[in-house]
């Protein structure tokens, strides 16, 4: 086999000569050892390199005889089969397999490769030495992070903002950021129902929520405070966002802090020049005045009126119109009833409304007529006048002795004899006999009608005095016993029903008379009620118990305008508009 | 005396860091708002304000670095205020958010500041730790003299090969071959040469066969790892005479010494990736945080 062995030799200033050789034998061995059909004297070169045997056809088998392998198109191989035109790299030599030249069987062109294009492959070859030369980048991630951040968590939400339909298809994509990445905070329970609609309150971008938005739904919701007596806008912001803000989970909407009211409820006095009556208020603990109640009382014209009194104020006495010693009621023995002996406790009487906050008003047909009767004759002890009607009382005793009279029959010694007598059906009476009668029939039912109301009957419980006469016969003094006592405070009784009993607040067993004031004070309160930040008592804030300055005729009807008139110029009206009270340094009618 | 970023200018910046530190805290448990707290309050947009503009004068610091003309404070300056600022950001921020977290933008932005934050945190640690170990590791030479001198000793290696046996020769090629410096990331991070690691136990064999006068070893347990050495030790354990050997024991003393050689070129390149590898985390994630952030400030608007 005949073999082309091409030498490139550069001269300098690119001219190159080449210098041909031919060798026989089907191998042509490289290395550096003498004997090698291409020698090269490089040490990086193994004596005994490498062989190329052809195989015709311009195919070529290239095998590595050391282990290092040998570089064939770039990479270290141990043998491998290639055609014309491939390049085996060892050291600074390149030799290339040649397509058989004329008149030979293979061939292949050696060169020298030089320094410059030595060392631009070492470059390429060499393996990267600095993270910068990875594929580790900052500028590229940098630019994708920000974009798929941009683009999900802005660009999506916002574009759901925009196309309501877009909206609802985000909405039910679950992982997918929709308008609900872009809310702060829980919403208040009460607002989840329309959660996702964030344009219900945010109606316009950029701007605050309005009035307009939460009487959408709040309309019949009452107001706050009377916009005649609250000058709002000169107070304050008066936007109901103001104060309540949503997003700020289940309990944020409504503000519990005391700050709300002790920020303005201090200093009142000296603020207001004299003008406010209202005590300063900060912590239910520290800084509460004592309570006030509305103690009943009526005025000239009998209207009930109650004052509203100091519970503080020595020798305070409740005017309840009734009589009542509760400490004879409640013996614990029990007392003696026409059906035996009976044991009261206070629910006898006090029975909680059926919401549990009050109590309801005492009955007494079926509280107190058991043993405080209304019969008034003894011939007929059956008979009862009916409660709490004075004419009908005296109607009806005048119909039943006239009856008598005329009937006859009525068996009491001290009647004449007219009545006594009885009569046979149709047995007509003299115009004298009938005189007689009812000037006695007369007579008895005024004396029994004084003995029921200024005698044994009424006075037992109640005040009686005689009348102007006329109609006006007699006058029984007014009565208010349940009723609301803190028009001004929120009390549950039932919430209180744990191991407290009615006794923890209302000593009534050792009350010997109706006049004792029976309500609690507000040290009562504080055993177990300590101030916003108590760490040892039932933590209460001033809505705890409080409304905020509630309006119990305005309602939100109409939104608010946002600068209301001032207060000469609204006329006072029940669908005036309300707007959310701020905490007001003017004088206040009501806390 | 070489002043660190930390120590700059008397700490002035950590002074600067621990008064914004402190004068948000007082402020946090003085404020007593109106509802829990939260980012809404007058306080809450005031601590949004500072950290958002904090934000975006951290995020200058990478253009403030490869701006070389800029006069305004030296770069270490800088880097001071960059990190002591940075660290009471976080605080800043926290305090910012009333503690009230949730599935949203909104602490999507404090999730990746906290993350750039923390990363941060390691780069203060790598450049406190690996320029010393860098130096250490070093010795006095630099990485290309070292370079170098491994290019050196190869040669010297194969020349003396060559005068051992073709055989040795083409094992010390091999080996050549198989040294590479440097890679893919995890090459760089773990320091990774694939130089030959059989040295220590090769001299071993080589002193055990003095030891017994030159006669064959057998029976030496072997392992997978140092094919180039056992294959020396082969030859040597064989047919090698002392001429050889000497010249064996030469070639084992360089390789030796290239075999350290390229293992601290291999760890100061660990050194410089770990001290440059959390930038390629800081940077990206502050850049998701400046669109976070610009959401979150739009966002609080358009649903104000």
């Amino acid at each position: 086999m005949r073999w082309l062995i091409r030498r490139v030799i550069k001269k300098g200033k690119g001219s190159v000569s080449y210098e041909e050789d031919v060798h026989f034998g089907d191998v042509l061995t490289i290395g550096r050892g003498s004997d090698q059909a291409i020698f090269i004297p490089d040490l990086r070169v193994a004596l005994d390199h490498a062989k190329v045997t052809a195989l015709g056809n311009g195919q070529y088998k290239i095998e590595s005889l050391i282990l290092a392998g040998i570089r064939v198109n770039n990479d270290i191989t141990y043998a491998t089969t290639v055609g014309p035109g491939a390049i085996v790299e060892i050291g600074t030599t390149r030799i290339q397999l040649l397509e058989p030249p004329v008149d030979h069987d293979a061939g292949v062109e050696v060169s020298t490769i030089d320094k410059a294009e030595l060392k631009a492959l070492k470059d390429a070859k060499a393996l990267p030495t600095s993270l910068a030369q990875t594929w580790l980048s900052k500028r590229r991630p940098s630019w994708i992070v920000f974009t798929l951040v941009a683009l999900l968590f802005v660009g999506l939400p916002l574009a759901a903002h925009f196309t309501p339909t877009f909206r609802k298809v985000l909405h039910d994509i679950p992982g997918v950021p929709s308008q609900d990445q872009w809310q702060a905070g829980d919403l208040a329970p009460a607002h989840h129902y329309f959660g996702s609609e964030c344009t219900t309150c945010h109606q316009v971008p950029f701007r605050w929520v309005k009035d307009e938005a939460c009487a959408k739904c709040h309309a019949g919701t009452p107001a706050h405070a009377d916009p005649v007596k609250f000058n709002l806008p000169q107070l304050g912001d008066a936007r109901c966002a103001h104060c309540h803000r949503d997003h700020n989970g289940p309990n944020g909407l409504v503000i519990q802090d005391q700050v709300l009211c002790a920020d303005c409820h201090h200093d009142l006095k000296a603020r207001t020049k004299n003008a406010s009556a209202l005590v300063d208020v900060g912590d239910f603990a520290a800084q509460h005045p004592e309570f006030q109640i509305d103690l009943p009382a009526w005025d000239a014209n009998g209207n009930f009126k109650p004052v509203r009194t100091l519970l503080s104020q020595p020798g305070i006495k409740e005017a309840s119109g009734l009589k009542y010693p509760h400490d004879v009621h409640l013996d614990p023995k029990g007392i003696k009833s026409p059906n035996g002996n009976r044991i009261l406790t206070c629910d006898s009487c006090h029975k909680p409304e059926p919401g549990g906050a009050r109590i309801m008003p005492v009955d007494y047909e079926t509280m107190c007529q058991e043993c405080h009767r209304l019969d008034f004759d003894v011939l007929e002890p059956g008979r009862q006048v009916p409660h709490g009607k004075i004419a009908e009382i005296l109607y009806m005793l005048d119909e039943f002795y006239s009856k008598r009279a005329l009937e006859g029959g009525y068996m009491d010694l001290q009647a004449p004899i007219v009545v006594q007598q009885r009569r046979r059906p149709g047995q007509a009476m003299s115009r004298e006999e009938t005189i007689e009668a009812q000037t006695w029939a007369r007579e008895k039912s005024r004396k029994v009608g004084d003995a029921l109301f200024n005698g044994r009957a009424c006075t037992v419980c109640h005040t009686v005095t005689a009348g102007t006469g006329g109609a006006d016969t007699w006058r029984i003094a007014p009565v208010r016993v349940q009723g609301e006592w803190f028009s001004k405070a929120h009390f549950t009784h039932a919430k209180h029903k744990s191991e407290m009993t009615c006794e923890s607040c209302h000593p009534a067993t050792a009350s010997k008379a109706a006049t004792d004031l029976l309500m609690p004070g507000i040290e009562n309160c504080r055993q177990c009620h300590g101030g916003e930040n108590d760490a040892g008592k039932v933590p209460s804030t001033c809505i705890s118990c409080h409304g905020y300055h509630e309006s119990d005729k305005l309602l939100l009807q109409v939104a608010a305008p946002a600068l209301a008139p001032p207060p000469s110029a609204a006329p006072p009206s029940a669908t005036a508009p309300a707007p959310a009270a701020t905490p007001t340094a003017t004088p206040a009618s009501q806390p | 005396m070489h002043q660190s970023f930390l120590t700059h200018a008397n700490k002035r910046y950590l002074w600067v860091g621990l008064i914004l530190l402190l004068g948000a805290l007082i402020a946090y448990f003085w404020h007593d708002p109106i509802g829990p707290p939260n980012g809404g309050t007058w306080l809450g947009y005031t601590l949004g304000s500072i950290g958002a503009l904090l934000i975006f004068w951290l995020m200058a610091f990478g253009i403030r670095k490869r701006t070389y003309s800029n006069r305004v404070g030296s770069l270490r300056g800088w880097l001071s205020a960059h990190v002591y600022l940075g660290t009471a950001l976080l605080l800043v921020a926290l305090l910012h958010t009333g503690f009230q977290f949730g599935w949203n933008l909104h602490t999507l932005a404090f999730t990746l500041m906290t993350l750039v934050i923390f990363s941060g945190f390691f780069g203060v640690f790598a450049y406190l730790r690996y320029p010393n170990l860098m130096t250490r590791n070093r010795d006095n030479a630099t990485r290309a003299a070292m370079l170098d001198e491994i290019y050196e000793l190869d040669q010297n290696a194969l020349a003396l090969a060559d005068g051992i046996d073709p055989k040795i020769h083409a094992i010390v090629l091999r080996s050549i071959e198989r040294t590479r410096l440097g890679g893919g990331v995890w090459s760089l991070v773990a320091a990774r040469d694939d130089s030959d690691s059989a040295l220590a136990g090769a001299r071993k064999m080589l002193e055990a066969r003095d030891k017994k006068g030159g006669q064959p070893l057998t029976g030496e347990p072997q392992t997978k790892d140092m094919p180039t050495m056992f294959a020396m030790v082969d030859f040597l354990a064989g047919k090698a005479d002392d001429r050889q050997a000497e010249a064996l024991r030469k070639l084992i003393d360089i390789l030796s010494r290239k075999k350290s050689l390229a293992t601290r070129v291999a760890r100061d390149i660990q050194f410089q990736s770990l001290m440059e590898l959390w930038l390629y985390f800081h940077v990206p994630l502050s850049f998701a945080l400046l669109a976070a952030l610009t959401g979150h400030i739009l966002v609080v608007f358009f649903y104000w």
